[in-house]
């Protein structure tokens, strides 16, 4: 329990273009994936339709760790003005 | 320091990762940009789909001229007595109709009955398709009266005539039509004669039991003993009476030579089938195959989907011909006969000739059956296309390794080498050994259709991806063989379960 006294800091950090690219580039490949995977499934390509899921699956957890793993705040030594 | 460095090491990886997404997006993205929503119903192209001046393959030389006539089904009967001894096709016959009817008495996948009557059911239209009469006749049903006087003829520009024309073809069920200038070098010498059923001689007849369509009379037996005589494709008329064995045969004609001279409309006679010179124009139409059944080949099923693909050409151009000759035009419908179906198909920019030797669209792949109307209807000519498929049949070969009979070219590059009497000199191509084709098409007691299905090209139309790949790999030849990896490893072009055809959910299958 925080107590009244506490002081909290809020960082609010602004994510570089690039990460915003390669969030853009992430969701249109996953997208196309599931799209492969279900279209796959349909026109009887089990196979595609199998190698499809798993890739979708694991591009879709690298995505979110990915994403998580940027949002979570520096360590001080991380920073750019404490080397 | 180091943690620095190890902070740029993250952010380059993240980079690095951006870059390798971006270059597999690249090919979605610019599918998109160019259009890629080519469906079966799209009208307009791809714009990775580039008109040239020129066929990307196939030039001529000198020595091309026009062909025999004869295709495969011909040439094969001969060559096999030559090789293997007189009666060698006979006894083949007798041999395959043994193995095909216990094959179906044992319900063999893809041979059981349901399997094989489904191939005759899909070509019943096609049976009555007979060059020159009927469906396929070149002339207009009757001479107008004295108080009839032929169509007011429709005058429009040639751009509009073209549109007119391809509108009309996509509504009856062609997948792709482009319009070709008329090249007589193409056009058959002959429309052959082939060799009836005799009645007279027990043993012959029933080593063409079961026979592929193509070549002869199908005689179908039934479980029960009951026997219904499908009717020939060509070159005699058979009237079928279930439960009997009784015949009505019409003599047949005799090779009959096609000829272009100065009249004004078409002609068919005893001796000669007449083309006008008038007629400039030809309508090069691709018939989309059903991919679902063809992936079953190469089983009755397989045949199936080709025979669906002949009785819906038959179909497309006979009433294209209706069509045209209501405008007030001379019309000739053609399915395989009369004129080679692959050169006009690529001089309208529908495909592009491959290493199967066959066309290849990029919309269908190699799936797809070819007919043609000649005409005298002028009309905006087409060009011929480059998707790059040409550098991509150097790369990859994947048909020539999955063809059974090995009939198909390793070479690396296209030649004017031919491999037989089947081949017509005096082009460039990747030529095929269509006698061994054959051949494997007696020991499977159907049509094949294994490099069909395995062309890369050939692929549904629902996932986007196989666009994406098309559209790159037009533009970048580099990438080809990764595709052709990535192919194989998807598992793409394999054979399919022909059992489970029949167990699928066929309710949302359109006609």
């Amino acid at each position: 329990m925080a107590n009244a006294t506490d002081v909290f800091t809020i960082t609010i950090r602004k994510r570089s273009w690039w990460f915003w690219a390669l969030a853009g580039l992430w969701l249109l490949l996953e997208v196309l994936i599931l799209q492969t995977a279900l279209a796959s499934a349909r026109e009887s390509e089990y196979r595609a339709a199998a190698i499809s899921w798993i890739a979708a699956i694991v591009l879709a957890a690298a995505g979110v760790f990915a994403w998580l793993r940027r949002g979570q705040p520096r360590r001080p030594s991380e920073s750019r003005g404490q080397q | 320091m180091e943690e620095r460095r190890k902070q740029i090491g993250r952010r380059s990886l993240l980079k690095a990762s951006g870059i390798v997404a971006a270059s597999g997006a690249f090919g979605s993205l610019w599918a998109l940009v160019a259009g890629a929503g080519t469906s079966a119903k799209a009208r307009k192209r791809a714009r990775w789909i580039r008109s040239v001046g020129r066929p990307t393959l196939g030039e001529t030389t000198t020595e091309y001229k026009r062909f025999s006539g004869n295709d495969i089904f011909t040439i094969y009967r001969q060559l096999k007595d030559q090789r293997d001894g007189a009666g060698s096709f006979e006894a083949e016959q007798a041999s395959k109709a043994k193995r095909l009817a216990a094959w179906t008495a044992e319900k063999k996948p893809g041979y059981s009955l349901p399997d094989r009557q489904l191939s005759e059911g899909g070509f019943t239209v096609m049976h009555s398709a007979k060059p020159g009469s009927g469906l396929l006749s070149w002339t207009r049903p009757a001479a107008p009266t004295a108080e009839e006087s032929l169509p007011q003829r429709y005058i429009a520009s040639p751009e509009e005539m073209a549109n007119t024309v391809k509108a009309a073809a996509r509504l009856y069920g062609a997948g792709l039509v482009g319009i070709a200038p008329m090249n007589e070098a193409y056009v058959n010498l002959q429309v052959p004669h082939r060799e009836p059923p005799r009645k007279d001689h027990p043993e012959k007849d029933a080593s063409q039991k079961n026979q592929h369509p193509m070549v002869q009379r199908q005689e179908r037996e039934h479980p029960s003993g009951e026997h219904s005589l499908a009717p020939h494709r060509d070159g005699e008329h058979q009237i079928g009476e279930r439960g009997k064995d009784q015949l009505q045969t019409v003599q047949p004609p005799q090779d009959k030579d096609i000829v272009f001279e100065d009249t004004d409309v078409p002609a068919v006679t005893d001796a000669k089938f007449v083309i006008p010179r008038k007629m400039k124009w030809v309508v090069a139409i691709a018939i989309p195959m059903d991919l679902d059944l063809l992936s079953r080949a190469p089983t009755a099923l397989g045949d199936a989907a080709a025979a669906l693909g002949y009785s819906h050409s038959a179909f497309v151009v006979a009433s294209l011909a209706v069509f045209i000759r209501g405008l007030g035009y001379e019309a000739i419908p053609c399915v395989n006969d009369t004129a080679q179906s692959i050169p006009f198909a690529v001089d309208a920019g529908i495909g592009e000739l491959s290493r199967l030797n066959k066309l290849v669209t990029p919309e269908f792949g190699a799936a797809v059956r070819l007919c043609k109307v000649f005409t005298d209807l002028p009309m905006a000519l087409d060009k011929p296309v480059d998707f790059g498929l040409v550098e991509f049949c150097k790369t990859c070969r994947k048909c020539a390794e999955a063809c059974p009979s090995r009939a198909l070219s390793f070479d690396d590059e296209p030649s004017f080498k031919t491999r037989g009497p089947w081949n017509n000199p005096g082009h460039k191509a990747w030529f095929e050994d269509s006698y061994k084709c054959y051949e494997y098409w007696q020991k499977t007691g159907t049509g094949c259709g294994v490099c069909l299905t395995s062309c890369p090209y050939t692929k549904g139309d629902q996932a986007w991806v196989h666009e994406a790949v098309k559209a790159t790999a037009s533009i970048a030849p580099a990438a080809d063989g990764v595709f052709r990896v990535m192919d194989n490893a998807f598992g793409y072009g394999k054979q399919h379960d022909p059992e489970q055809w029949w167990t699928k959910d066929h309710s949302d299958r359109r006609g």
